[in-house]
């Protein structure tokens, strides 16, 4: 055995790196202290069924067989442990929690680790627009203390996209993988399976505009005329106030928007959004709202949450040190 | 300053051709050199040659914020990022060839270099199939007995005639494809939209 070696995706943190990465935690830390977020540090193993119910991927967790026979994964995502914490074991009406914690995906490759530390937080039992705003607001305001400059956060909503599939006649299959074109922003492929899967014409239309509909809040105005469904008109509002209250609160410059954006966590039920920053090709932070997830562990709580990828926002804030 | 990853070789050459008619200044991009990265003289673009596979890698890190290439290539990729534009330039298709009327063993074999795109073609459609990489020359497989069929890109069909060989299915459409990185679209917006509301005006034209 060459004992050097370690499995792909995963590396040692030494102590320069580790010193800076500590210093980065102590000024999330202290945010999140500051707006009222209590920590937790959720257990690391649990049930496969916990998670592939609720809809992550069975070939991006790392499976293992308990002493009982039963099928145990390595946590692969922080915001459903903490809404399985907030559901069956905190009683209050609402709980803000936060995490600093790695989440494992097996099948990561290329740019992403398999080994992810995050930093987090979760507000449970809050809902409307404000709550959205707030959320997004104080994402933007952990991105700035962790050094990062040049950024945005670019914000969706799921409920745009649900209520164009209503009565597009499209089966589960057919709208999978016209999600999945429509997240690569490949309006060929999105036509093509749209066509074979049988979508219905207007819903075709608008569909197929998914893939343009990004950029400032003028794009909210535009979407509006592509559909009369009541769901997707309402996440139009919706984010209508969200962006007003984000001017409020004086981060307006700071995001833009994407109704395209359809992750493919099957959890999310509002808004979704993302910081992207320059230097760094892939997303420093991940969020959304999730208000089914917790009545799945038996308690009906709102919720909205985001986590940070330490060591993308790391790389950024340091692109940034380089430039300057 | 834009980042473009451009594909040696001829693909390249039409692509210098697109970028000058958008009003980019990449003659830089049609002299003789050596050079792998390439500035036009107003230091608004650097343009990276590299082998056509790494296109969407270069792009996907983000080292590159765009990038032209085929859609074969990107199949096989599976790369995480947006695809912009369909450019229409180099047009062929991905298709199943082999001798026509022949019966094939069980399980099927098939040789090809898209070894991921023919894996998931075939696991999507209930086929075993067992899927032999090759680098080049893939028509020889089924001539000398490695291979029941190819899954390959077909533009003319002149090889696979010249060897006895016959189209059994056309499978995928290809064509150059423009693509960009995730966060770059939206950090650099204000660079990339314009170029791609230009190159998509000369293409409907």
């Amino acid at each position: 055995m060459q004992y050097f070696k370690l499995p792909a995706g995963v590396r040692d943190v030494l102590p320069d790196e580790c010193e800076r990465f500590d210093a980065a935690e102590r000024v999330l830390r202290e945010r999140f202290r500051g707006a009222g977020f209590l920590p937790v540090r959720p257990a690391g193993l649990e049930y496969y069924d916990t998670y592939a119910d609720a809809g992550v991927e069975e070939a991006q967790m790392f499976k293992m067989c308990d002493r009982d026979g039963r099928l145990i994964v390595l946590r692969p995502d922080m915001t459903l442990a903490c809404a399985r914490i907030a559901a069956t074991k905190l009683h209050g009406e609402g709980a803000r929690l936060c995490y600093f914690s790695a989440v494992y995906d097996f099948t990561a490759s290329g740019n992403c680790d398999r080994e992810v530390p995050q930093a987090g937080v979760e507000v449970f039992g809050e809902q409307g627009a404000r709550s959205d705003a707030e959320i997004i607001a104080f994402a933007v305001g952990c991105l700035r203390a962790l050094g990062l400059r040049d950024f945005i956060v670019d914000i969706g909503h799921v409920g745009f996209y649900k209520g164009l599939l209503e009565g597009s006649g499209l089966s589960v299959e057919g709208a999978e993988e016209v999600r999945a074109r429509i997240n690569a922003k490949d309006a060929v492929g999105c036509e093509l399976a749209l066509r074979r899967h049988g979508a219905g014409e207007r819903a075709q239309a608008a569909i197929l505009a998914l893939p343009s509909l990004f950029g400032g809040a003028e794009v909210l105005g535009r979407a509006k005329t592509l559909t009369d469904n009541p769901q997707a008109l309402a996440s139009l509002a919706h984010l209508e106030e969200v962006y007003a209250h984000l001017c409020d609160l004086g981060v307006g410059g700071h995001v833009s928007f994407d109704l395209g954006t359809v992750k493919s966590l099957a959890y999310y039920t509002g808004i979704v959004f993302t910081g992207l920053a320059d230097g760094v090709g892939a997303p420093v932070l991940s969020g959304g709202r999730y208000d089914g997830l917790c009545a799945r562990f038996g308690r009906d709580l709102a919720a909205v949450g985001f986590a940070v990828g330490m060591d993308r926002a790391l790389s950024a804030a340091r692109a940034k040190e380089g430039t300057c | 300053m834009l980042n473009v990853a451009l594909a040696k070789g001829r693909l390249a050459e039409r692509c210098a051709d697109i970028f000058i008619r958008c009003g980019i200044r990449a003659e830089v991009l049609r002299e003789e050199t050596r050079k792998l990265v390439l500035e036009t003289p107003d230091g608004k673009f650097r343009f990276f040659f590299v082998k056509p596979a790494d296109v969407p890698t270069y792009v996907e890190y983000g080292i590159a914020d765009i990038g032209i290439v085929g859609k074969d290539t990107l199949l096989e990729a599976g790369a995480d990022l947006y695809e912009m534009l369909d450019l229409g330039f180099e047009r062929c298709k991905l298709c199943i060839a082999g001798f026509a009327g022949r019966a094939p063993s069980r399980p099927l074999r098939v040789a090809t270099k898209y070894t991921e795109t023919a894996k998931r073609l075939f696991a999507s459609r209930g086929e075993d199939a067992e899927i032999i990489k090759l680098n080049g020359s893939i028509e020889l497989a089924p001539l000398t007995g490695l291979a029941d069929v190819i899954f390959d890109i077909v533009q003319s069909g002149g090889t696979l005639r010249a060897n006895g060989l016959s189209v059994l299915e056309e499978v995928f459409d290809i064509s150059a494809r423009l693509i960009a990185n995730k966060v770059s679209l939206k950090t650099k917006a204000a660079e990339i939209l314009p170029l791609i509301a230009a190159m998509k005006q000369y293409i409907e034209e």
